[in-house]
């Protein structure tokens, strides 16, 4: 059953077309990949899905109900997280206030201006069982900035994880990270796997061949071809342009 | 409708002597990408400078002073017109060296920094000249006025706006017309290609910097004689200026000059029904464009936008 | 500005400390040399200065256009005294209130713009309102001012103090400001506060995050215009008049440096220490030359080109790096975001 299903999206930027047609539909607990190269509209299509971007046409439904053209706050609310590419963290606050904010437990009490923040053990506890769940549950106290980079890589997600997303977005998660430190975000999103919804822009083709169930590869603003890692690596399509040889 | 004529005219050329004003600063924040609240004090700067040049006490030895009052106030005037911006240039030359560290920054670095030089250079300019109200003497053929269509017309507003749309066609020209133009138009976009073009960055923005900041003395001088000159004439120009600016879109030449020219005529055209209120509808034309209008009128987007 | 204990509590030792010191101030200003409103105005700016904090400091949105809530609050606060009740709440609440709707009526026009343009939009608006204040005579009285203010009694049921004598005024306002410090304080480090903070370091995330930053942005503009313009009206009752001049854009270009320099980007306390160090600046230096905004420029310069964090700021390094001399070496960040 789809739980986050794009239909005939079309993106325009004045008089450029950026995303043709797209389709796409995410089953329940499925880890889907989207792969494509540069320019290609795959980021396009990725701010469409999570709202920063309107289409001009097109729906996108989470669970039946239409989300397109939506706010970015909007379409969170329902449940939808995403995580930056170039990571955008807090970085005067704390890796647990990072996650914090994140929390909907939080966000029900945005308005609140009477009880402090510190102090608030429910909050920090979730917080922090959050940063564990993603390795980071020593570094809770340190501020984002002066974090290394894989463990800032980490917070992004954990920040992701902290909405209790039912769809999770990922924006080239292993976007800047090693050989080490790629394999020990594999584990993580690995982990989460079946318990999540993902959906996951990469370029590292090993990382999303050896994880998603599905690919997507999105050329000149459509999808040009779509099945699982080894349909793919079969695809005449993907073969030709080389995306599929690992690297 | 005859009636509005002499708003209407009187309005065209507050339109081109706005345009002037907003020249230099439209310059600097297309290459910069950093607002020169400055602008008004260097504006002030140039009138004042050129006070000295032509008025009745030089700043020179006495012998020198009074030779150079025998040269005819003609002279003297366009003399000052070269000179002052010349020497305000140098001023320039000196806020570039501290706005460097800000290029690339946060443009509220700029924004804070160049609130401070201008609040040292009007204090400058009190202790020097104090506050008083000075008048820049003009040539008896500029001045004095004309009659046309049954009323009278001061003939320097004239003068001042034919030469505030040469200052205007001299700087398309640099933009449109000459290899710096290109780069200037290219480093607001790409300072990268103008690295890779093999120009020196740093020197161009110095350039345009000064190059903006002798626009802002020269129109402070054109400015003068309607205005006056006094300490305070730096906000009265740098407001028009950047409102100007965003109200035409950042980084468009064209868009600065049509809405210099559509502020004048709303200034005008408001002044022939409330006078008191006259000053009032350039915010409000501000307000109404930008409301539907985010970027101005011909902006494109631009780094200060984040 | 992380979480630590005292965060959570509603008074802190620092507070208290504060307090205590200003309630000395009678006492000592007039042997020091200084002249005893200073201490009144110092109180005053201070609460306009950390309700301008409210968008700087903690939300991130400069704005240059403050003095026209300060102005309106002033212009409120005479205005209800004259029309509605000679009344010193009535007239304090009209002042928070005139501010209130001044900031909401701005705030509908910038309140999705950031950085640049919103510092340009509020300078516009700042124009907007000093120009009206210039011109509606009948109502503001235009350059010649809004005159004959009182400063009326303050009733509080059983008794009533009156306020006319500096002294009593200075205490008065100081128990104002005691209040003002702790709702702030209490507002910073609440959750809402929180999410302010988030939205000065990314807006883009905040809002990715479920949080409508629209609204969030409109609601501190709102609320900081409303303690702005409530400073406002304590300020045209201490000078018993209101004059468009706060209103202009240097007097609002004064506000942000005042703030910056004492460090309000780093620091809660920052816009006070900022508030002080410049009317103390002004008293003195000013006695002795009458060029003193050149010195204050030109420190200013300084300060945005080297020390962009402020006093504040400055200092918690300096003690940071105190600390960790004994310490392992932490990784230090001088790195301050301009706001």
């Amino acid at each position: 059953m789809a739980l986050i299903e794009a239909d005939g999206i079309h993106v325009r930027f004045g008089d450029r077309v950026v995303l043709e047609e797209i389709n796409l539909s995410v089953n329940e607990g499925e880890l889907h990949g989207i792969m494509g190269p540069n320019g290609a509209g795959k980021t396009t299509f990725f701010n469409t899905l999570t709202g920063s971007v309107k289409p001009s046409r097109g729906r996108i439904r989470l669970d039946g109900s239409d989300i397109a053209g939506l706010d970015p706050h909007a379409i969170a609310r329902k449940g939808v997280a995403r995580s930056f590419q170039i990571m955008t963290l807090f970085n005067d606050f704390t890796a647990q206030e990072n996650v914090m904010v994140a929390l909907p437990a939080f966000r029900a009490r945005g308005f609140d201006v009477h009880r402090a923040v510190a102090g608030d053990t429910a909050l920090a506890d979730e917080a922090n069982a959050v940063l564990a769940s993603v390795g980071l549950g020593a570094k809770a106290a340190i501020s984002a900035k002066l974090l290394s980079y894989g463990e800032r890589r980490a917070l992004e997600i954990a920040v992701a994880l902290a909405q209790r997303p039912r769809v999770l977005c990922l924006d080239e998660p292993t976007s800047g990270l090693g050989t080490d430190g790629t394999l020990r975000l594999a584990d993580l999103i690995g982990a989460l796997k079946g318990k999540l919804t993902i959906v996951a822009v990469e370029h590292d083709m090993r990382f999303l061949f050896s994880l998603a169930d599905r690919i997507s590869v999105i050329h000149w603003g459509q999808v040009v071809a779509r099945g699982t890692p080894r349909e793919l690596q079969e695809n005449p399509w993907v073969k030709r342009s080389n995306l599929g040889s690992f690297g | 409708m005859f009636d509005l004529l002499p708003h209407l005219l009187n309005g065209l050329v507050l339109g081109l002597l706005l345009a002037l004003i907003a020249l230099g600063f439209m310059l600097i924040v297309g290459l910069m990408e950093q607002i020169n609240l400055a602008h008004g004090s260097l504006f002030a700067l140039g009138a004042y400078l050129a006070l000295a040049l032509t008025g009745p006490k030089p700043p020179l030895p006495a012998d020198l002073a009074a030779l150079w009052l025998q040269v005819p106030i003609g002279w003297r005037y366009g003399i000052a017109l070269i000179v002052a911006p010349c020497l305000a240039g140098i001023v320039g030359i000196a806020v570039e060296f501290c706005m460097r560290r800000t290029y690339g920054k946060d443009p509220l670095y700029g924004l804070l920094l160049t609130f401070g030089v201008a609040l040292v250079l009007e204090e400058i300019l009190r202790l020097t000249w104090g506050t008083r109200d000075h008048v820049l003497p003009i040539p008896q053929s500029m001045s004095g006025g004309f009659i046309f269509a049954d009323l009278i017309w001061s003939t320097y507003r004239f003068y001042a706006a034919g030469m505030a749309a040469i200052a205007i066609g001299l700087v398309w020209l640099l933009i449109e017309k000459t290899p710096y133009g290109a780069m200037i138009k290219a480093g607001a976009h790409d300072s990268e290609m103008v690295r890779a073009l093999g120009v020196n960055l740093s020197k161009l923005r110095l350039g345009v910097f000064v190059l903006g900041t002798m626009l802002a003395a020269f129109a402070g001088i054109v400015v003068a004689p309607i205005w006056g000159i006094r300490p305070h004439m730096g906000v009265d120009a740098v407001v028009p200026a950047f409102l100007i600016i965003v109200l035409g879109g950042i980084g468009s030449f064209w868009g600065a000059v049509i809405a210099s020219l559509l502020v004048g005529l709303a200034v005008g055209v408001s002044g022939a029904y409330a006078s008191e209120w006259s000053l009032l509808s350039m915010y409000l034309l501000l307000v109404a464009v930008i409301s539907f209008r985010a970027r101005g009128l011909f902006g494109k987007k631009s780094v200060l936008e984040v | 500005m992380t979480g630590t204990s005292s965060d959570a509590r509603l008074i802190t030792p620092t507070m208290l400390g504060t307090w205590l010191v200003l309630a000395t101030v009678p006492l000592w200003i007039s042997a020091v040399g200084l002249y005893p409103y200073i201490g009144v105005e110092i109180v005053i700016w201070s609460i306009y200065a950390l309700a301008f904090n409210l968008l700087l400091g903690t939300s991130g949105l400069p704005s240059f256009g403050h003095g026209a809530f300060f102005g309106v609050g002033a212009y409120a606060f005479g205005l209800t005294q004259f029309n509605i009740a000679a009344n010193i709440w009535v007239s304090l609440a009209g002042a928070l209130l005139a501010g209130a709707f001044a900031g909401l009526l701005v705030g509908l026009f910038i309140a999705h713009r950031r950085g640049i343009y919103f510092a340009l939009m509020t300078i516009a608006f700042g124009q907007i309102f000093w120009t009206i204040s210039v011109k509606w005579h009948s109502v503001t009285g235009g350059e010649d001012g809004l005159l004959n203010i009182a400063r009326l009694p303050v009733n509080l049921g059983v008794v009533s103090f009156d306020i006319t004598d500096n002294d009593a005024l200075y205490y008065f306002v100081l128990a104002v400001f005691a209040v003002v410090v702790v709702l702030l304080w209490r507002l910073v480090n609440s959750p809402y506060g929180r999410i302010l903070s988030a939205i000065r370091q990314s807006e883009v995330r905040t809002a990715h995050l479920g949080y409508n930053v629209w609204l969030y942005k409109l609601s501190v503009i709102v609320l900081s215009a409303a303690f702005s313009g409530f400073a406002g009206g304590l300020f045209a009752m201490a000078q018993r008049s209101a004059f468009p001049d706060v209103m202009n854009l240097a007097q609002s270009g004064l506000i942000v440096m005042m703030t910056l320099v004492g460090g309000g980007l780093v620091s809660f306390w920052g816009p006070v220490i900022g508030v002080i160090v410049f009317l103390i600046a002004r008293d003195v230096i000013g006695a002795a030359t009458n060029a003193w905004m050149l010195y204050f420029g030109t420190m200013f310069v300084l300060l945005v080109l080297f020390r962009p964090e402020g006093i504040a700021g400055t200092a918690k390094l300096i003690a940071e790096r105190w600390r960790s001399r004994s310490a392992t070496p932490a990784v230090l960040s001088s790195e301050t975001r301009s706001g």
